[in-house]
């Protein structure tokens, strides 16, 4: 799992051009979004598109996002349940 | 085309020379390579992290030279922004495509879309400014900025609006300038920028990049760099254009004689020199042939960075050494003849005065 997490970290910043965050500066437990890094609707997108991508995971229901996006933990625990690839 | 008088009262400016600074013009920096990049400011004085990271670097550009442009103008918001563009923002135009080819049409990314699209830099000035009026984008190749320069005379002229914000932006990426080299747009090997266009007559020239921001008013100021007295665009002209030039000045009440500065697009390369040269000849104005593409390079709105050229001589009374022909620096000029062609079939001619401040 914290292999998984270092690696979501890490293409995270790279996906969503975070520049000036590094991995340390993320705790798994952050809040992705609001008060935490910060992350709007278009991040979202983005995060959709980095699961299916990198890991063959397809959200059928955009309301799934909510719970899978809260942080990088609650992302790593799904990817690592649901992965294809 | 008649038009109404437009001042020039504020340019922001960033380029192949020092940003948001006349020093680029009369200090100029020279290189010894055929692609060339942008001097950047640095973007953290000016953007948050978080919005900083949702706008590619000519957006960034661009925000920058137009805020600088208001500012030295003392106008609070324009009346309408205009942009010239050649290519827009190809540098994420490029990754948006990249990625869709190589993920077979799949994942698409959607910032690199948002970003991708030619109008994203007249739209992000607009909402970074919060300006709700008039907002247009030109994408006419290399008459892109006098096309946005014209739709601001036309609206001056119905008196739609009494300010504008006209910019000409365009980026080189490493893959376009691979592209344009393989038809014979750049020179093989450049050894000093700053003296390229005078002592080169071969194939090709060198490529720069830049977003050039002119706050154009009804009224002078102060600070005003200098007038648009007349302006004029045309399309494979079915008359020798030294007869169109000769009518150009005439209808403004000038002879030939009294232009000080024949400012051309030169760029080194023989082909699109040869037509201005025999201008020169012909009009007797070959003592007075001037260039600026020797200190910006060429890109597609290279011509914004001519007028920043011309208007900054203007109001500081100097027309620089290393952008005349002969080498010798002009004072007291008056009139300059901003004249550029895109491959002899358009070109473009503005009459810029002095202002009388």
């Amino acid at each position: 799992m914290e292999k998984l997490i270092i690696e979501l970290k890490t293409e995270i910043i790279k996906v969503l051009n975070l520049e000036d965050i590094t991995i340390e500066d993320i705790g798994n437990d952050d809040p992705l979004f609001g008060d935490g890094l910060g992350l709007d609707s278009i991040d979202a997108l983005e995060l959709i598109v980095l699961m299916e991508k990198d890991y063959g995971i397809k959200l059928k229901d955009a309301n799934q996002g909510r719970d899978i996006f809260k942080s990088i933990l609650t992302m790593a625990e799904y990817i690592s349940k649901n992965r294809t690839i | 085309m008649i038009i109404n008088p437009i001042y020039i009262n504020g340019i922001g400016s960033i380029s192949i020379q020092k940003p948001l600074s006349e020093d680029g013009i009369f200090n100029p920096v020279s290189y010894d390579t055929p692609r060339v990049s942008c001097i950047e400011p640095n973007y953290r004085d000016f953007f948050t992290p978080a919005v900083s990271r949702r706008i590619s670097k000519i957006i960034k550009r661009s925000i920058i030279t137009a805020k600088h442009a208001i500012s030295e103008s003392g106008i609070e918001m324009p009346d309408a922004i205009i942009t010239g563009t050649g290519l827009g923002c190809i540098e994420d135009t490029e990754k948006f495509l990249d990625s869709m080819i190589r993920n077979e049409e799949k994942f698409l990314k959607p910032s690199f879309f948002i970003q991708s699209t030619h109008n994203s830099i007249s739209s992000q000035i607009a909402i970074n400014l919060d300006c709700k009026s008039y907002n247009n984008t030109y994408i006419h190749r290399g008459v892109s900025f006098e096309n946005a320069l014209v739709d601001a005379a036309l609206l001056f002229k119905q008196k739609k609006i009494d300010s504008a914000l006209v910019t000409g932006s365009d980026q080189m990426t490493p893959n376009y300038f691979t592209l344009l080299k393989r038809i014979g747009y750049w020179a093989d090997t450049v050894n000093d920028t700053l003296q390229f266009v005078r002592n080169t007559k071969t194939k090709g020239s060198f490529s720069g990049e830049g977003s050039i921001s002119f706050m154009l008013s009804s009224q002078q100021n102060k600070n005003s760099y200098a007038l648009i007295k007349a302006m004029d665009l045309f399309y494979k002209p079915t008359v020798p254009i030294e007869q169109k030039i000769e009518q150009f000045i005439q209808a403004q009440g000038l002879n030939i004689e009294d232009i000080d500065i024949y400012l051309t697009g030169m760029s080194g390369d023989a082909q699109n020199d040869k037509v201005y040269t025999d201008i020169g000849k012909n009009l007797f104005l070959s003592e007075k042939t001037a260039f600026y593409k020797n200190i910006c390079g060429e890109f597609y709105t290279s011509a914004a960075y001519g007028l920043n050229v011309a208007a900054s001589s203007l109001k500081k009374g100097i027309f620089p050494a290393h952008c005349l022909q002969d080498g010798k620096e002009r004072k007291n000029t008056t009139h300059i003849l901003f004249h550029n062609h895109f491959k002899n079939k358009d070109h473009s001619l503005i009459l810029l005065n002095k202002c009388s401040n």
